[in-house]
């Protein structure tokens, strides 16, 4: 039997990391939540294999498009989310490194539908 | 639970004599209002009802928390104990939590918690009566207005299934409308309240059922919430012997060919002090000594008052009184709506068999009465008594004592009897004078004689004159009498 895909969550509202770890858990994936740029670091780099990255820049200040670019560079598939209001920040996000923007506030079956074909894409 | 073909009790029975004898189970209402016109009281009502006989009966809470609902009910006398509580409204933790989502809508987080606990308790308890309040608030669990409508008819679709018969609040503003779920619903009931007018309720759809139109008074009181619902006259006819009731007084007796006709409306109009009040006090204890009951409703004067002068004009009020012969009622002002007020009547006349309603004065009723349209409501009050045979007399003030005037405005139409007392001045070579006179100028069922009568009110009761000698006219100002020989009245 197959294991399920570990998901890293990188939110800096810890409410909204809650909501998204319940959604994702019940539709079988692992997850791994951080909170903070440091926490972010070692999940890097202690974490086993981590395939999918799920960011909220919200909240972060520039260092997070850094931690986004050392993702692309272990070939971690990124999706990024951003405020509608950003207009820059989805720019940026495929900059470094993002395979999809996703669009405060969240549609939970965009969410599980996009991650469910970016892992297709990349197994 | 009750057949598809019976009726079920909202728990108030004005409302339900409105809906022709309730609502039909298994469907769903919508009881709509702004805030503070009773909503909440009339669905909690509704569920009390459900559970005297012994149903299971749930309230789903969206907006008061279950302790203040059960103290604002104890307060209304309503007793809760048999109620079940579904409480979705938040919790003080909410607020105080530093940091709120933002990552989804209110819609996706909220809406599935909420959704598993209304399942939950109707499939544990399979409620025969639900109130919903507010199914407005399902308007931000939904992102569009397509969700909206497809959720709440999916919701009251899925409680009807179950067994259930629904009201559910609706809060309907000029920004957020609540049109969409009107049409869901299989019935409306609308709660208003205005300054001006009072409480009020109006049923504008029920599918399925007849209705009582228009709008009905509402008293929310330590009683709960009351309908009175507006008099239709049609439904009451009862057979009468349409008889000719005398004054006893024979000289008025005469003028009216016998007295007045039993089931008619009598207009006694007249200037203040002239005697119209105790003309239709004097029919009353006619009515006493054949062994009739009356009812004098008074708007403006006391009873005490009353009393006391009956007593001195030699109609033994008190003793009518004490034999139960005689009621007057005090109408305070601004205490009854039209609805209500007819209803006490109705109430009265139906269970003490009374024969004369009076009412004290017309101008009273239109200013003590909340609400509009006086001519409407004076109308289908004096048709049903009317209609069961009771004689109604309806006292007319007329402010001027110069013009000639018969009635206010707008009622004349409604009398079969027309009886005007007036000032009549009486000169001689001394002195002039004010006398009183009555005359009659309309009687639908008989003939009368048509001239000026002089009126007389002493201790020992009405003396009614004979007719006045060297009148010159009537139907003018302020009419005037000099005797043919001085010193003769």
């Amino acid at each position: 039997m197959a294991m399920p895909a570990r998901i890293l969550l990188v939110e800096h509202n810890p409410y909204n990391l809650e909501l998204l770890s319940t959604l994702l858990e019940k539709e079988g994936y692992l997850t791994l939540g951080v909170t903070t740029l440091e926490a972010f670091d070692q999940a890097l780099a202690n974490a086993p294999i981590i395939h999918l990255a799920l960011v909220d820049i919200d909240g972060f200040d520039r260092g997070i498009w850094l931690r986004c670019e050392a993702l692309h560079a272990r070939g971690i598939p990124l999706l990024v989310i951003a405020p509608g209001t950003s207009l820059a920040g989805r720019g940026e996000s495929y900059r470094y490194g993002a395979r999809g923007v996703l669009i405060k506030p969240l549609v939970t079956r965009e969410v599980v539908t996009a991650i469910a074909s970016l892992l297709e894409g990349s197994a | 639970m009750a057949g598809e073909s019976s009726r079920i009790s909202t728990g108030v029975a004005g409302l339900d004599e409105i809906l022709s004898g309730g609502l039909l189970p298994r469907r769903t209402y919508a009881v709509r209002g702004g805030p503070g016109t009773g909503k909440t009281i009339l669905g909690l009502h509704f569920l009390v009802a459900g559970a005297a006989q012994g149903e299971y009966a749930l309230c789903i809470t969206f907006s008061e928390p279950e302790r203040q609902l059960r103290k604002n009910a104890e307060s209304l006398g309503l007793d809760l104990h048999g109620l079940t509580f579904l409480d979705l409204t938040p919790t003080s933790d909410v607020f105080a939590r530093m940091q709120t989502y933002d990552i989804f809508t209110p819609a996706e987080v909220e809406r599935q918690p909420i959704t598993q606990k209304i399942l939950d308790k109707v499939s544990s308890l399979k409620p025969a009566r639900i109130f919903l309040d507010a199914m407005t608030q399902f308007r931000y669990l939904a992102t569009d207005e397509f969700q909206v409508r497809k959720q709440a008819l999916s919701l009251l679709r899925y409680l009807t299934e179950q067994g259930a018969t629904v009201l559910f609040a609706s809060e309907g503003t000029a920004m957020l409308p609540d049109d969409d779920l009107q049409f869901l619903s299989d019935g409306i009931v609308n709660l208003e309240f205005s300054l001006k007018f009072g409480r009020s309720v109006h049923v504008t759809k029920f599918r399925g059922s007849d209705f009582r139109g228009g709008c009905h008074a509402i008293r929310i009181s330590a009683k709960g919430l009351e309908v009175f619902p507006r008099l239709v006259p049609g439904e009451a006819q009862t057979p009468f012997v349409v008889e000719t009731i005398a004054s006893g007084v024979p000289e008025l007796d005469e003028v009216l060919h016998g007295g007045l006709e039993r089931g008619t409306i009598t207009i006694i109009s007249g200037p203040s002090g002239v005697g119209k009040t105790t003309l239709g006090l004097q029919f009353m204890k006619e009515a006493a000594r054949r062994g009739e009951h009356s009812v004098a409703y008074s708007f403006e004067e006391e009873v005490e008052i009353m009393l006391t002068r009956c007593e001195a004009i030699n109609i033994p009020a008190r003793a009518m009184r004490a034999k139960g012969m005689l009621d007057i009622v005090k109408v305070e002002p601004l205490t009854y709506s039209p609805d209500e007020f007819a209803r006490m009547v109705r109430r009265q006349v139906e269970t003490q068999k009374i024969s004369i309603v009076m009412i004290d004065s017309t101008a009273g009723y239109r200013l003590a009465l909340r609400g509009q349209d006086m001519v409407a409501h004076l109308h289908a009050l004096c048709k049903y008594l009317q209609n069961r045979g009771v004689t109604v007399l309806l006292i007319v003030e007329l402010e001027s004592l110069v013009t000639f005037e018969l009635t206010e405005a707008g009622i004349g139409y409604l009398a079969d009897n027309l009886l005007f007392l007036r000032y009549l001045e009486y000169k001689t070579r001394e002195r002039v004078e004010l006398r009183k006179t009555i005359g009659v100028l309309k009687k639908r069922a008989s003939d009368f004689e048509k001239d000026l009568r002089l009126l007389e009110i002493t201790p020992a009761g009405i003396k009614v004159g004979k007719s006045i000698p060297g009148l010159t006219s009537i139907l003018v100002q302020l009419p005037t009498w000099s005797p043919p020989e001085e010193g003769r009245r």
